[in-house]
């Protein structure tokens, strides 16, 4: 109970997202946690984000768990009705994940399996819902569990992100709040400004928010992100420095810890490091923190 | 047609009781004929409506339109020009046309005074009957005309699940099996051999699963 012991205390967490395989071969993801086993608190299973098949974020975090490592078990409602998605957090809880991230899940459209139909039996909130039911002793069907999970719940707030308002954010998050989330994790932040509307009117003191730092791969991938995704701000001066410098990737990963070591200052409550497949770089990015 | 039931007049009135110019707005199409919309249930529903009004002591304007359709332009503007006379609309229609409403007039309050229920057949008076869920690749020709999609309860496209019992599906007695009936009308059709062929894994990508969806011709667009 890692994380939330550091989150009790006040202490800055690290999480690092760490991608289950394509495949049964967990030697990469494995070796890639191992190797910063002792600086990270948590590693956090994405659940086949842009609904991308592979292995779950269950086995992916029991795997972990398995070698010493905590983790943040991801749970959407895209892919599992509320029968499943209990029975998912049952297992959990019964192998020891205690940390649980309940998210919205991309669109089938978004993944390798366009065909696909989602489930959305329930929505995100009627999740939180039924986490905190479950975490009270009852199922979904008001049936009393033989023995209770308890989790640290967390979910996503988009804080900071372009376009969003942060009144509707900061209402997305107080019901959230008041559904049981503990912790919130914000998208990619590449630019303290772009938060600061958000923290002008939320205490990031008693509310718990992890932004993400997002490594950047390459100068294509800062110019495609400025340029197509809608909810993260990347600078012109960002671009610059990236395209001056001689060795880009090392540019980025500098760029990466800077972020980090600017959050831990600004205050927050931790940082969720996303390296999207590079995730043999956490090494060099914590290093320099 | 799109079938719809009656929603109980305790809901439309929790909805309404605060307004005081309602038109209940009737649709003569699919509704109609399913006999929970049309300009027979407009007059049921107003009626009942001015008795619990008269019994609150309540002076409240009810007023009665049924249009052709709610889902196209030309008939929603019909009441343009008397539409400023309320302060709420009870629409009739499916949730198409109180949808279709609520767009075309953004200010007005509308409330939906049917519950819209799946798209069916009338096997008798007073029994309709789900036929299809427009998943938008319709397999009828592999299937002798009876859709899985719609009448199988697990939706399975390749045989039944083997829970059926002489003929009724395992969740209903009431309801057929949808593959029995599919097996008996290809002996029928004495295409059994279809029967046997394995279906291509479903793309749902065309179904609702895959978002709001819209068909749209160029060569009928003006």
């Amino acid at each position: 109970m890692n994380l939330k012991r550091k989150f009790d205390a006040g202490e800055f967490a690290v999480l690092a997202e760490m991608e289950p395989p394509k495949g049964v071969d967990v030697s990469t993801m494995l070796s890639n946690a191992m190797r910063v086993k002792g600086e990270v608190d948590a590693f956090v299973i994405p659940e086949m984000s842009n609904a991308v098949m592979r292995m779950s974020s269950l086995g992916g975090a029991m795997i972990l768990q398995g070698k010493g490592m905590e983790t943040v078990m991801q749970v959407n409602c895209r892919d599992r009705n509320r029968i499943a998605l209990q029975a998912d957090l049952l297992a959990a809880n019964g192998c020891g994940i205690t940390n649980v991230m309940a998210v919205a899940g991309e669109d089938p459209s978004f993944g390798d399996h366009y065909q696909a139909r989602s489930v959305y039996d329930i929505d995100l909130l009627e999740l939180l819902n039924a986490i905190r039911g479950l975490q009270d002793g009852k199922d979904m069907a008001g049936i009393e569990l033989s023995g209770s999970p308890q989790f640290l719940v967390g979910s996503t707030v988009d804080a900071g992100a372009k376009g969003k308002s942060p009144e509707l954010e900061i209402e997305e998050m107080t019901k959230k709040i008041e559904a049981g989330v503990q912790f919130f994790i914000s998208p990619p932040l590449f630019d303290l400004s772009a938060i600061h509307p958000f923290m002008k009117r939320v205490d990031i003191q008693k509310t718990k928010i992890i932004p993400t730092v997002l490594l950047l791969k390459s100068l294509g991938m800062a110019r495609y992100i400025m340029r197509n995704v809608d909810n993260v701000y990347i600078t012109d001066s960002l671009i610059d420095r990236i395209q001056k410098s001689p060795d880009k990737v090392r540019e980025c990963t500098q760029i990466a810890s800077e972020m980090v070591t600017s959050l831990k200052k600004e205050g927050f409550s931790g940082v969720n490091l996303a390296t999207l497949g590079w995730e043999h770089k956490l090494p060099e990015i914590l290093e320099r923190i | 047609m799109i079938v719809a039931d009656r929603k109980p007049i305790e809901e439309i009135i929790a909805e309404i009781k605060e307004h005081e110019k309602i038109l209940i707005l009737g649709c003569n199409e699919c509704v109609t004929v399913c006999e929970a919309g049309g300009k027979k249930e407009v007059g049921v529903l107003a009626s009942a409506l001015r008795m619990y009004f008269l019994n609150q002591g309540r002076d409240v304007k009810l007023d009665e339109i049924t249009l052709e359709r709610q889902c196209d332009h030309e008939y929603l503007e019909e009441i343009r020009d008397v539409i400023d006379q309320y302060d709420a609309v009870v629409s009739l229609a499916c949730g198409v046309g109180v949808q279709f409403m609520a767009e075309k007039y953004h200010t007005m309050p509308v409330y939906p005074g049917v519950n819209t229920c799946f798209l069916g057949v009338t096997e008798k008076r007073g029994l309709w009957t789900e036929r299809c869920q427009a998943c938008g690749q319709c397999i009828l020709a592999r299937t002798g005309g009876i859709c899985p999609v719609s009448r199988c309860a697990k939706r399975i496209l390749n045989g039944p699940c083997g829970g059926s019992t002489q003929g009724s599906c395992e969740i209903n007695k009431e309801i057929s099996c949808a593959w029995q009936l599919i097996i008996d009308r290809l002996k029928a059709l004495d295409r059994l051999d279809d029967y046997e062929q394995i279906d291509p894994i479903k793309d749902w990508s065309t179904d609702r699963a895959g978002g709001p969806r819209k068909v749209e011709r160029e060569d009928v667009q003006q």
